[in-house]
């Protein structure tokens, strides 16, 4: 059983973060909230969502699981204006998802949840370095780096209490610091890891600029990109596996 | 089995030069293949799915060299990967050549999946994912996979990988080498093989049928309702040959269409074309038709014909309009019908018939379909021959197949059994509507004939001819069409149509020139058709036909 009303907003802030790394995922429709785990194809880059019951409008769930084909979802969502409620409601004979949109009705088939790739652990991991950080910030890093190269390394200075970007291209370079005055909070431990640009721009696009994100990272470890939806009834963590520094 | 093992042997294959000492290594292949041996049958050729199965990756070059490019890094762009092909010659040299895997996965954090050795089952997986993909953002969705298979991959691995994913394996292993080593890895003859190759057109299935049920198994294999096969096809040929090799022929009509093969099991009709594309909802009076008509089980060979709305045959490029249509189809369907001219039968009421003479399979195709079935025609008299030929050519045909009665049914080969004659020398008759006074010696006679066919009460031009008359005609010629004068202009005058010529040709080109839209190349006078009125002089129709069967 699964019948819940939804700010327009907030379903499309949900569905586009994790769009950015899979066509398709499982839903877990839980009594307290829904939450979305997915990796995508080349197991880089993972989602972990979590969105309350208390982000609806109204909300009521029995512990189910659906697939959604996330485009069409998207697409639907479309459709309504940002003030806009949408109804969510599943059928449970015929699987599919009725969405209601200001009498605009849409009968959604679902997949079958066996058939989308298995839901990836969150890594265990100990990283040396927390940066708290707004989300305008990662965007202009990832934008001025993505001016000049296809990788971005990420780190932390220890001893001078900095977080920093670098990006190498082949004729120009970009370098970026910020110090603990211009970050929301820094718990500095050295750090440095080299990530693809591909990956981070998709995951760029899901942060709000207005978000407080926290970044975790390490030496040669994945990074941990954490904020919140739905004004904070809802989370959203992405994992990015890095590439290995060759020089 | 692992893909790296897999593309060692591939390398092995690639490096060997005889053709023999190939068919050895496909058969250690094979026989070291376990549970990939239908996967292997395929990758070795470079097709990841089963001639009649309609899934395609559908990833061209540009794809492949992004996700190359991306899993290169850093700093490679496809347009590198594209340079390096265009002067290395080829992808797999050249995705070898990138050193891949420096993006690390998750898996090896700790967040499961992952980690694993490639095997040639999770590259094929994979790879069934990305044909899957489909839809808006679908060509970033490729990149993706595609990046995550290259990512993982060694530099030899990278090399066949980059060539099966975009169809060209370069290892010297056609269809003729997987035969012969089914044949020989699991000790099967040959010609059962490849009589099952036939019947399946499914070389991972018969392979794997050879290895676990022997020649017993193969021998057995049969047609399936729902998956096309290869049609038979036709060669060039004169019907004196055909009545001295076989002393009766079967003579049908050819008509001017697009060949079918048609699968009805009693719920579902499917539709393939020659190439066993799908073209079941391209065309679905043909479904509604078999429904209709005939008996299923069966499999039904034909062609589909476009009509008028007066059952006068339409050219050949109006159904090639239906067939490639994927939407809007009644639209179209309302502007050109198609119907269906079955002349074979390889399947009815349970029995295989590719064994059976045509003779044969022919009364089962007239007991099978009660409609829509060509005559054939058994003689042993070259005149009956061509009479039938000038029958179907006066209809509007293309003319006429000539079939040895009692041969079987070989899917796929264009063998000596099915002879497609067409009239020797093709003319046109035009009519004659404007010439350009000569000059000189001959300033006082037409030169240059301006010719046209008809397109209704219309004459549209095609050409002009000047060669191939003699003095003697043009003057002949230039007396009876000097009272047919309509105008005059400097040089030029026109004629009211009254004179019809035979034209030879060497090929009618598409012409921006003439009204037509054709143009005749080198078009040569051949005789006054003092027989035929303008009326009866060729229609745009023909000239369109006989454009398109050249």
């Amino acid at each position: 059983m699964f019948k819940a009303i939804v700010s327009a907003e907030t379903l499309k802030t949900t569905l586009d973060s994790v769009s950015v790394l899979v066509d398709e995922c499982k839903v877990h429709l839980d009594e307290d909230g829904i939450e979305i785990r997915a990796v995508d194809p080349a197991n880089v880059g993972m989602v972990d969502l979590r969105l309350s019951a208390e982000a609806f409008e109204s909300y009521e769930a029995d512990g189910g699981v659906i697939g959604v084909n996330l485009s069409r979802l998207e697409d639907i969502a479309g459709m309504a204006d940002s003030g806009q409620l949408v109804e969510l409601e599943l059928d449970e004979e015929t699987r599919k998802l009725h969405i209601q949109i200001d009498g605009l009705e849409y009968t959604l088939a679902l997949i079958d949840p066996d058939s989308i790739r298995q839901e990836p652990d969150i890594p265990d991991l100990d990283l040396s370095a927390e940066v708290v950080i707004e989300g305008k910030d990662i965007n202009r890093a990832v934008k001025a780096s993505d001016m000049v190269s296809d990788h971005i390394a990420l780190g932390v200075d220890a001893s001078d209490e900095l977080f920093y970007v670098d990006a190498e291209g082949d004729t120009d370079d970009v370098h970026l610091e910020l110090t603990t005055e211009q970050l929301i909070d820094l718990q500095a431990g050295d750090a440095r890891s080299l990530f693809s640009l591909d990956y981070l721009k998709d995951m760029n696009k899901a942060i709000p600029a207005d978000a407080e994100v926290t970044l975790e990272l390490g030496e040669e470890f994945p990074l941990k990109i954490k904020f919140p939806i739905a004004e904070g009834q809802g989370s959203v963590l992405f994992v990015l596996a890095p590439r290995i520094q060759s020089d | 089995m692992k893909f790296a093992s897999f593309a060692e042997r591939a390398a092995a294959m690639e490096a060997e030069p005889a053709d023999l000492e190939t068919v050895a290594l496909v058969s250690d292949l094979f026989a070291a293949a376990e549970d990939d041996l239908a996967v292997v049958a395929r990758f070795v050729q470079g097709r990841v799915f089963p001639a009649w199965d309609e899934r395609t990756l559908d990833v061209g070059p540009s794809t492949c060299y992004t996700a190359i490019a991306r899993a290169a890094g850093p700093n490679v762009d496809a347009d590198d990967v594209e340079a390096r092909v265009a002067e290395v010659g080829e992808v797999g040299a050249v995705a070898e050549e990138y050193e891949f895997g420096g993006q690390t996965g998750l898996g090896a954090f700790g967040a499961g999946g992952g980690g694993d050795d490639r095997t040639v089952a999770s590259v094929y997986e994979d790879l069934v994912a990305l044909a899957s993909t489909e839809g808006a953002g679908s060509e970033s969705a490729k990149v993706d996979r595609l990046f995550g298979l290259f990512n993982e991959s060694e530099r030899r691995e990278a090399r066949y990988l980059a060539r099966l994913v975009l169809a060209e394996m370069r290892i010297g292993v056609g269809e003729g080498t997987v035969r012969d080593a089914i044949a020989d890895a699991f000790d099967v003859p040959v010609d059962a093989v490849e009589r099952a190759l036939q019947v399946s057109n499914d070389y991972g299935l018969v392979a794997e049928t050879a290895r676990e049920e022997g020649e017993g198994g193969v021998a057995a294999m049969d047609l399936e309702v729902g998956r096309p096969v290869q049609p038979m096809l036709a060669q060039a040929g004169t019907a004196s040959d055909a009545l001295a090799e076989w002393g009766t022929a079967a003579v049908e009509t050819k008509f001017d269409g697009a060949r079918v093969q048609v699968h009805w099991d009693g719920e579902e009709v499917s539709v393939y074309s020659r190439n066993m594309e799908d073209v079941t909802d391209a065309l679905p009076e043909v479904g509604e038709f078999v429904r209709e008509h005939c008996d299923a089980p069966a499999i039904l060979d034909g062609e589909v014909v476009a009509v008028a709305d007066d059952g006068e045959p339409l050219p050949f490029q109006q159904v090639l309009r239906r067939f490639r249509r994927k939407h809007d189809v009644a639209q179209a369907r309302e502007r050109v019908t198609v119907e269906l001219r079955a002349f074979d039968c390889l399947h009815a009421g349970g029995d295989d018939l590719l064994d059976v003479p045509l003779r044969e399979r022919y009364d089962r195709l007239r007991e099978t379909i009660d409609a829509g079935v060509g005559d054939l025609l058994l003689t042993d008299d070259p005149d009956v021959v061509a009479a039938h030929e000038a029958d179907a050519l006066a209809a509007g045909h293309e003319g006429i197949m000539l079939k040895d009665p009692e041969s079987t049914y070989s899917p796929g080969k264009r063998g000596q059994n099915w002879l497609k004659r067409k009239p020797d020398v093709e003319t046109l008759d035009c009519v004659v509507v404007g010439a350009e006074w000569g000059e000189g010696r001959r300033a006082n006679l037409f030169g240059t004939f301006h010719i046209a066919v008809r397109d209704g009460d219309d004459h549209l031009p095609v050409g002009k001819v000047a060669t191939g008359i003699t003095d003697e005609e043009l003057a002949e010629l230039t007396e009876r069409l000097e009272q047919h004068v309509a105008t005059q202009s400097g040089r030029d005058v026109t004629f009211e149509p009254a004179v019809v010529f035979e034209v030879g040709y060497e090929e009618i080109q598409t012409s921006p020139t003439y009204e037509s839209g054709y143009a005749l190349r080198f078009p040569r006078f051949v005789s006054v058709r003092d027989d035929k009125a303008p009326a009866d002089a060729d229609s745009l129709t023909r000239l369109e036909r006989l454009a398109e069967s050249q």
